[in-house]
């Protein structure tokens, strides 16, 4: 959900925000319901591929993505180490590795995976005003959520600002010197009452300012920015149609492992 | 006589009373607006002005949820409405979204609005490339234009401003007067405001109200400020030569601090810098944001640091705090300058909003907090904490917890509880920004005690008669750099022909 981070205009970024939104929602159903390892392979590189339309140079895209390789480690090895299997590979303690565990967790590895690419792939390329727009639009938004939304967004910087300075004054306060084990309860207050203190104070003045510009929960507004389909639409939902079909047919003809369940 | 055609906004026998007070804060109040009208609403903190605003413009009650009566009223119809904050005005990211949110709200068709868009950007001159410019790189100025631009795409019968300079610098001040100067002759304007030396000549009528909410005066300009001037001091009013009057009515305090400064100066030769900087510079994520060739600072010094929005006068109050990355030579009491907590010791640091340094629930725990840590006996800390609250005219309100503080109130124990470990070095970000004019001296008065003691106050302003009139030294940060030229101060100037010729 980037505000001012310099990228390039793709297709994917000119797909209409709520349909990319539905079709990710059920990409992340239809994911869960896949058991087959080879078929869930051919998912993830497909939906990996996509990332190279993502229209962020590689760097930032692998800086992003980090975080989720680490999940893919940790939720394939938690998998991995303590399954059950009749073909063990590996005992050493409380450790018991075996085949069938092994490609569990590989799979769980790989749905985290997946579903990380997707989200990452929405939020790169997907403004949310016009996310918000489609929205109203599209799915009969009322406006006073959406517009809520997007005056919250306008805050984070802002917030962001605010907690580096009440960071400084706490440190200039002295506040380190509480003992040697920082009162974690307290730390949070310290930071807490002040942030809530001024966010609850800007929303309702946003909130104000708001209705004096004229705002009511009219659903008959007009939109700056209409908000249609086009044929980006379309080959957008042939993409995922060909993506499932042929991770199918590829992981029934071509498969990795002989496994095709690993329930 | 409300009904008559003439009027754009008035209110006949209004009874308004806030939640959880018991006093009305309006008896009974009456107020009409002429179309095409230029008001002005004059009145001491808390009296009710920007209340009143909000009423009149119909927020209170349809926004603004407060329990009121009144015998009859002329609400506009389409008001226009531009507060204090330029920071909560705005729901959507870039300027030319946030006009639209305007149209939209009016039925104006997708296809007219990018002209408009134009027209009322132009309006207000913001001559902006790209209106897809992001509010959060624009000055505090142009937000506040902007703010203008989107009201009057209301097409609005009356433009409400609550305030609309209280929080911009004096570039923003004179860019906004501008653009409501601009206006059509015609439209009818209601302006609450504590700043008032750009507009004291172009408002038509003037109303001021006592601290209780009555109208003690309406009339033309230059008669109520004659007429009204002591009310006009007493509540704090930024008023055409509050300067002027200001000094003469306390010029002998000036001369007395005089002869403390010049004591210092006396004995500047045996005395050392308490503060040394030599090619001294300070980073944000790696790039340096300000750099200074080489400057120090003595006791009873008072710096004032000046330069535009974004020149880094705030990074080097945080880097003389070693909040930021910094290289260079920092040598404080003739010793390599330590880590932030031990700096702290010595050096008393004033945030701008005094709310973000408030760590206690009361007054009195806030100015003792500091404290706490130091091996001293309950006794003696008391009596320090007495001294200080006293000092800061405190001392009545012990108990409150500080964000139910005044503004004024505010500003002074974030000062107090700052100074409580007798630092040697006070550093200020603007102390007296968006504060009037009765806050503003109170502050200032305390300071100049402190730096008659001997502390060495270092401060960013944007406020040049403050420089000039309390400042010993002036530093001018531009794009970042401090350099070697310290320009003396006309207060120091007097001071210091007077040594010579003695």
């Amino acid at each position: 959900m980037q505000f001012m981070i310099q990228h390039v205009e793709t297709w994917l970024h000119r797909v209409n925000p709520a349909l990319k939104l539905i079709l990710f929602t059920l990409f992340f159903v239809a994911v869960i319901f896949i058991h087959n390892p080879n078929v869930l392979l051919y998912v993830t590189c497909g939906t990996m591929l996509m990332l190279f339309w993502s229209g962020h140079p590689w760097k930032r895209v692998l800086l992003y993505a980090s975080p989720f390789i680490l999940v893919f480690i940790s939720t394939s090895t938690g998998m991995m180490f303590f399954g059950e299997g009749k073909i063990t590979w590996l005992k050493y303690g409380l450790i018991h590795i075996t085949q069938e565990s092994f490609y569990r967790g590989l799979h769980l590895g790989l749905r985290a995976l997946s579903l990380a690419a997707i989200g990452l792939l929405f939020g790169l390329t997907t403004r949310p005003v016009n996310l918000f727009y489609s929205l109203m639009q599209q799915l009969k938004l009322p406006p006073k959520y959406a517009y809520s939304f997007l005056a919250a967004m306008r805050m984070v910087p802002i917030l962001i600002e605010e907690f580096q300075t009440l960071r400084h004054a706490l440190k200039i306060r002295g506040t380190k010197r509480q003992g040697r084990f920082p009162n974690i309860y307290k730390t949070i207050k310290r930071y807490s009452i002040p942030l809530l203190a001024q966010s609850i104070r800007r929303a309702q003045r946003i909130a104000v300012a708001m209705e004096a510009k004229g705002f009511t929960n009219d659903s008959k507004r007009t939109y700056y920015y209409r908000i249609g389909y086009s044929l980006v639409d379309i080959w957008f939902s042939v993409y995922f149609v060909i993506l499932f079909v042929l991770a199918y047919e590829l992981g029934a003809w071509f498969p990795f492992v002989g496994i095709t369940d690993v329930r | 006589m409300i009904k008559d055609t003439q009027t754009a906004a008035g209110i006949t026998n209004l009874r308004l009373k806030f939640p959880g007070n018991d006093a009305l804060l309006f008896k009974g109040l009456s107020l009409s607006v002429q179309k095409g009208e230029k008001v002005l609403l004059l009145g001491p903190s808390g009296c009710g002005k920007s209340t009143l605003l909000q009423v009149l413009s119909g927020l209170i009650p349809r926004s603004v949820e407060v329990p009121m009566k009144c015998d009859d009223a002329v609400i506009p119809v389409r008001p226009g409405f531009i507060f204090q904050d330029p920071d909560t005005q705005f729901c959507m990211p870039y300027a030319d979204e946030e006009l639209a949110f305007v149209f939209e709200n009016l039925h104006v068709k997708p296809n007219d609005m990018p002209a408009k868009i134009r027209h009322y950007l132009n309006e207000v001159g913001l001559h902006l490339d790209d209106p897809h410019t992001l509010i959060q790189t624009m000055s505090q100025g142009m937000k506040q234009r902007l703010a203008i631009a989107s009201a009057l795409a209301m097409e609005p019968d009356v433009l409400l401003l609550d305030e609309p300079t209280a929080l911009l610098d004096q570039a923003g001040t004179v860019q906004v007067w501008d653009t409501i100067k601009q206006l059509a002759s015609d439209t009818t304007l209601i302006i609450v405001e504590h700043k008032i030396d750009e507009i004291a000549d172009y408002v038509d009528r003037i109303v001021v109200f006592s601290p209780e909410g009555n109208i003690i005066a309406d009339g033309h300009g230059e008669e109520v400020f004659v007429r009204h001037k002591k009310q006009l001091a007493d509540y704090g009013i930024w008023y055409p030569g509050v300067w002027q009057d200001y000094l003469e009515e306390y010029g002998p305090k000036e001369t007395e601090s005089n002869s403390a400064q010049k004591e210092y100066y006396h004995s500047e030769q045996i005395s050392i810098p308490i503060i040394e900087l030599e090619r001294f510079s300070a980073l944000r994520s790696g790039d340096p944001v300000i750099y200074v060739d080489k400057v120090s600072v003595s006791p009873g010094d008072w710096i004032g640091i000046v330069g535009k929005n974004g020149a880094g006068k705030s990074s080097l109050l945080l880097a003389l705090m070693r909040l930021l990355k910094t290289e260079g030579a920092y040598q404080f009491e003739g010793k390599q300058a330590g880590k932030v907590e031990q700096l702290a010791e010595k050096i008393a640091f004033v945030f701008q909003n005094p709310e973000f340094q408030f760590v206690t629930h009361s007054v009195q725990d806030e100015v003792e907090y500091s404290l706490l840590f130091e091996p001293m006996n309950a006794e003696k800390r008391q009596s320090k904490v007495n001294a200080m609250l006293e000092q800061f005219d405190l001392q009545s309100y012990t108990d409150r917890h500080p964000y139910q503080l005044s503004m004024g109130q505010k500003r002074r124990l974030s000062v107090a509880a700052s100074m409580i470990r007798d630092q040697a070095v006070l550093l200020l970000d603007e102390p007296t920004f968006g504060q009037d004019a009765k806050n503003t001296f109170a502050i200032l008065e305390k300071l100049e005690e402190l730096r008659a003691q001997g502390t060495a106050i270092v401060m960013v302003t944007h406020d040049l008669e403050i420089v000039n009139h309390f400042c010993t030294k002036v530093w001018n940060i531009k794009n970042g750099r401090l350099s070697n030229a310290v320009h003396d101060t006309a207060r120091r100037n007097v001071a210091s022909s007077r040594e010579s010729r003695s």
